[in-house]
């Protein structure tokens, strides 16, 4: 027995001694062993330092973090962070992709202190990390020749609060109106609508019935906060206020989501991707079961790539109320406060911001550039399908509203649908919805 | 003398008992029930662990605060008849696959590989194919409009969106409690059934008179396991729902809210508190159950 | 007697149809994604619902095997962890549950009520206590962060009590008699006595070990420490799904886990166990 159990323990002891002796511990240890880190002397961490002296040439290694993408677009960044490492040898770049739910790992990486040095950042997360304080203020790092003025100004202010800048974005979509230019030959309509008074009736006259059931949309909807926001606007209504709390459920805002929900329920020429048994807008466009969507860049190589044989066209968005509108969303590179490469980190994301590293990173029209140069450079102001993109940047509602915006869009979402389906009125639902998100919003406190 | 030796023999028995148990406790000790205790413990502070790291003892406050939380109560709802309506039905199937398959009948093998299948999957593979399947236009219903009944929009009603989950977890899950079924019944002696069919008992006289009493533990375990597995419900939830638990709440589970005040509104100690009443509320059922199996004692 | 034949042959003949209906009930979804694994997106995205792919491809498998530079380190990364796993499962779950089950000491009630309990917390909100857990061990981007925690488990602890709580007394007692102390007794009675349970185990701690995603996810940042799980859900874009990557990626998870249960689904088998008890 004694035998037995002496070679247990044994095997057991060697077992722990070899996993933990024979891992691989990442090549970097950038984010692990605070060692490794040879932060130039006489940098400080005051960023006026970036500035004046001397940035120093000890090797040094950045943690960069995204999320997964397309082999495509993931080749696109390897090459930019190819361009990178030649202008700056003695820079490596450990990029890490983060497989899946990357908001969550994040933020456990950042409460372990474990945080990558620069990381993508979506403008909708944004206020909640730059209210926690783990981000590292920008613009002391700022040079003139960094050009802070060529960014569209709605972009970059979804990174700012109170005047402090937190990031530069890095690229954006915006919303443009895309349609089917043979149904619309069909129908006899010669021009995209350019109000939503013409698009209601181009939407009647666009859907398609047989035999009682509704096989084409004239217009398809994705009934959720993130791309109704700015109907919301419209006619002044607000999302949240300052302090944070939903306020969409008000007269003004109420208005511009009728007009949504009453081309579904009134004039039955609308309705969402599920009920036809499409995934999202951009499949239901190509599959011929709606022939007006509003999508963003995202949906160009989508249709073209997966329905060659499709013949559309984009155009801004109908104006409503008088005014046009559209939804911006944008991601941007920030920097961790807890970085201890600052400097290196904010040549990092300097360069992947700044002229040269944006123009490889949007050259194939993935994404769209933030910086109004490059646009035009890369000539996508011009380009027949992206140009109503990237006019829509000018006037765009960038999909955020402060730290609360998480809460509100859940309960929103949830109720929207609902009226959206014709189970509940319009005004009940929202006013459920703003009531259930506001107590949220207060016990939370 | 006599009370020496059974005083070490106690002694002998404790130390091995232990023993026996040193590296699981070893393990679960540390990745699990640390984890657990932490959470607790956070379960009475107001917490932040983003940014500024603070802890401020609160008491009973979080606990209060679910009162009053709507969400709460529809998560307990949803997650309640989901239980209800799932774990019955999953230990009958599985009983009765595993009491088919386990007479000698033709592709038995083959049939068991077969159902096996959604159990090997991953979940999360799972919810992706049934995304396909519950597609307003996609298998379920073009076979139900064949049969003539009407498709329903399982994917995006929240009338049906919850059943669709179900049922999709009943076939997902029996098949493993067909597994510990089977092993179980591997354990009967033949000879039992023989003496019981020369007395004349017929089919179903043998199952209830010597099957099910002796498999009396690995029932338990199947309903113990099915009552905390489906009070668990997460990723199917999470995946059907992009995470929200609509459409209108109707997909919203206990664990998907917990996971929802934990990473989206950094809540961590509400979100603690939940995952302690949850807790809770699994661990009554489960003595529930136990005072219905009444289960052998030790010894 | 000609009657009862009858009812018994139709009533075994409305079994097999059952069992053959619930069959195709479970194989269609999985016949579908193994179609799919075979289409181009295009083709997956056009809405058509049909088996045989209208243009077959291997492109997707290609894509992951032979693009994807790091996938055989995936693959030796999940069947390493598996493996160990599984092995370790084993041994410590099953003398977690002999103790428990058959072996009488102070706490012992104590014990299975906490590993009962502590599974009745959500996983996903011990994941970060466990991340920090795992930061303070260093042991974040290891293979000991990716074996360590599977090691054991509680429910197939509670598995293996319940199997041994009705295991027959006699073969232990007589090993009693024979002067065996309570590991002999574990490894050479009741060890190879219970090996239904063990291959129930083995199949089900291949599958969790295989399956694992969050803590992966979590715990490990370097792209060459993924598991099988993660690397292959990197095919995500941040609007699109790559369905075609997706499901071709099933397929491969899918596969080796069910080798594994076909392979000890022959210990289901009666008559390896013990006979002529009684």
């Amino acid at each position: 027995m004694r035998k037995t159990l002496s070679v247990m323990l044994a095997l057991a002891v060697i077992l722990v001694m070899v996993l933990t002796g024979c891992s691989k511990k990442s090549e970097s240890g950038a984010s692990s062993s605070p060692s490794a880190s040879s932060a130039a002397p006489g940098a400080s961490a005051s960023a006026s330092s970036s500035a004046s002296e001397e940035p120093s040439r000890d090797p040094v290694t950045v943690s960069l973090a995204g999320w997964g993408s397309s082999p495509e677009e993931q080749e696109l960044l390897n090459q930019t962070l190819d361009e990178f490492r030649a202008k700056y040898p003695w820079i490596t770049v450990n990029y890490e992709v983060i497989a899946d739910q990357y908001m969550d790992v994040i933020k456990t990486r950042l409460i372990g202190g474990e945080g990558p040095d620069v990381f993508y950042l979506d403008a909708f997360e944004a206020p909640a990390l730059i209210d926690k304080g783990v981000l590292e203020p920008l613009d002391g790092y700022v040079t003139p020749e960094f050009d802070v003025a060529d960014f569209e100004e709605p972009l970059l202010n979804a990174f700012k609060a109170n005047g402090v800048t937190y990031g530069f974005p890095k690229d954006f979509s915006t919303l443009a109106m895309f349609y089917n230019k043979k149904d619309f030959e069909e129908a006899g309509i010669a021009n995209p609508p350019a109000t939503w008074d013409e698009l209601k009736e181009a939407a009647k006259k666009l859907t398609k019935k047989e035999g009682g059931k509704v096989t084409r949309y004239g217009f398809g909807v994705a009934p959720e906060l993130a791309r109704q926001m700015y109907m919301i606007q419209a006619f002044g209504g607000k999302v949240s206020d300052e302090q944070g709390n939903a306020t969409f459920a008000s007269e003004e805002g109420l208005k511009g989501l009728q007009l949504v929900v009453d081309m579904k329920n009134v004039d039955g020429s609308s309705g969402e991707p599920k009920e036809l048994g499409a995934g999202w807008g951009g499949e239901m466009f190509g599959q011929g079961k709606a022939s007006i969507v509003f999508e963003g860049n995202w949906a160009i190589p989508f249709i073209q790539g997966n329905f060659k044989d499709l013949d559309f066209g984009t155009a801004e968005l109908p104006a409503v109320n008088g005014k046009k509108g559209t939804m911006a969303f944008t991601v941007a590179y920030v920097m961790n406060k807890d970085s201890k490469h600052k400097e290196a980190a904010w040549t990092l994301l300097s360069y992947l911001t700044g002229k040269e590293g944006m123009k490889t990173w949007t050259s194939k029209g993935f994404a769209l550039p933030t910086r109004k140069s490059v646009a035009q450079e890369l000539g996508y102001d011009k380009d027949p399908l992206r140009a109503a993109l990237v006019a829509g940047a000018a006037y765009a509602t960038p999909w955020q509203a402060g730290a609360t915006l998480p809460t509100i869009t859940n309960n929103f979402n949830n109720q929207f649908l609902d009226a959206f389906l014709g189970k509940q009125k319009l005004a009940d639902a929202m006013k459920k919805a703003q009531d259930t998100a506001n107590k949220e919003i207060a016990a939370g406190q | 003398m006599m009370r020496q030796r059974s005083w070490k023999r106690r002694l002998r028995s404790t130390l091995t008992g232990y023993l026996f148990l040193l590296p699981t406790l070893l393990v679960l000790g540390t990745f699990l029930f640390l984890p657990v205790f932490y959470s607790t413990y956070l379960s009475f502070h107001k917490v932040n662990l983003l940014g500024e790291v603070s802890y401020k003892f609160v008491r009973w406050a979080n606990f209060e605060r679910m009162s009053g939380d709507e969400r709460a109560w529809i998560a307990l709802k949803n997650t309640f008849s989901f239980v209800v309506f799932v774990v019955p039905i999953q230990t009958a199937l599985a009983l009765l696959l595993a009491s088919i398959l386990n007479a000698k009948l033709r592709l038995r093998n083959l049939f068991r590989i077969v159902f096996f299948l959604p159990t090997v999957t991953s979940s999360a593979v799972l919810t992706l194919i049934f995304i396909w399947i519950y597609n307003a236009n996609g298998l379920l219903n073009r076979l139900l409009e064949t049969v003539g009944l009407k498709g329903y929009n399982w994917l995006g009603d929240p009338g049906v969106a919850l059943k669709g989950i179900m049922l999709m977890n009943i076939w997902s899950t029996a098949p493993f409690f067909m597994v510990v079924f089977l092993a179980a019944l591997q354990d009967i002696p033949e000879s039992l059934y023989e003496s019981a069919r020369l007395d004349g008992a017929g089919r179903w006289k043998q199952f209830t008179a010597i099957t099910l009493p002796l498999i009396k533990p690995a029932t338990f375990f199947t309903v113990v396991m099915g009552i905390i597995g489906t009070f668990q419900l997460f990723d199917q939830s999470y995946i059907f729902s992009a995470g929200s638990g609509g459409p209108n709440n109707s997909t919203l589970t206990v664990a998907l809210l917990i996971y929802q005040y934990a990473f989206k509104n950094m809540d961590m100690g509400y979100a603690s508190a939940l995952a302690v009443i949850l807790a809770a509320v699994i661990l009554f059922m489960t003595l529930l159950q136990r005072q219905l199996f009444r289960e052998e004692k030790l010894g | 007697m000609p009657g009862s034949m009858q009812r018994f042959a139709w009533s075994r003949a409305i079994l097999y149809a059952l069992l053959v209906l619930y069959a195709a009930v479970t194989l269609v979804p999985f016949l579908w994604a193994l179609s799919s694994s075979f289409k181009p997106l295009e083709e997956i995205v056009s809405g058509k619902i049909n088996f045989i792919p209208h243009q077959f491809t291997l492109q997707n498998y290609y894509d992951i095997f032979v693009k994807e530079p790091l996938f055989l380190r995936w693959l030796w990364n999940s069947s390493l962890i598996a493996v160990v796993c599984t092995a370790a499962n084993i041994l410590f779950n099953s003398m977690a549950g002999y103790a428990l089950a058959r072996i009488e000491f102070p706490g012992n009630r104590l014990m299975f009520f906490l590993i009962l309990a502590v599974q009745m917390i959500p996983g996903q909100l011990t994941i970060v206590p466990a991340y920090l857990i795992m930061k303070n061990l260093e042991l974040l981007n290891t293979y000991g962060a990716l074996m360590l925690p599977m090691m054991a488990n509680a429910v197939f602890v509670f598995l293996m009590r319940q199997f041994f709580l009705q295991f027959p007394r006699e073969l232990e007692e007589a090993g009693e008699m024979d002067g065996m102390t309570r590991f002999g007794i574990f490894f050479r009675v009741a060890l190879p006595l219970a090996l239904p349970a063990l291959a129930a185990q083995t199949i089900f701690s291949f599958m969790a070990a295989w399956n694992e995603f969050l803590k992966p996810l979590m715990f490990v940042s370097d792209k060459s420490m993924f598991t099988l799980t993660l690397g292959l859900n990197t095919f995500k874009g941040q609007y699109i799904s790559f369905w075609n990557y997706i499901m071709a990626a099933s397929m491969v998870f899918t596969l080796p886990a069910l080798a594994i249960y076909a392979f000890f689904n022959r210990f289901f088998i009666k008559g390896i166990t013990f006979t002529g008890i009684k």
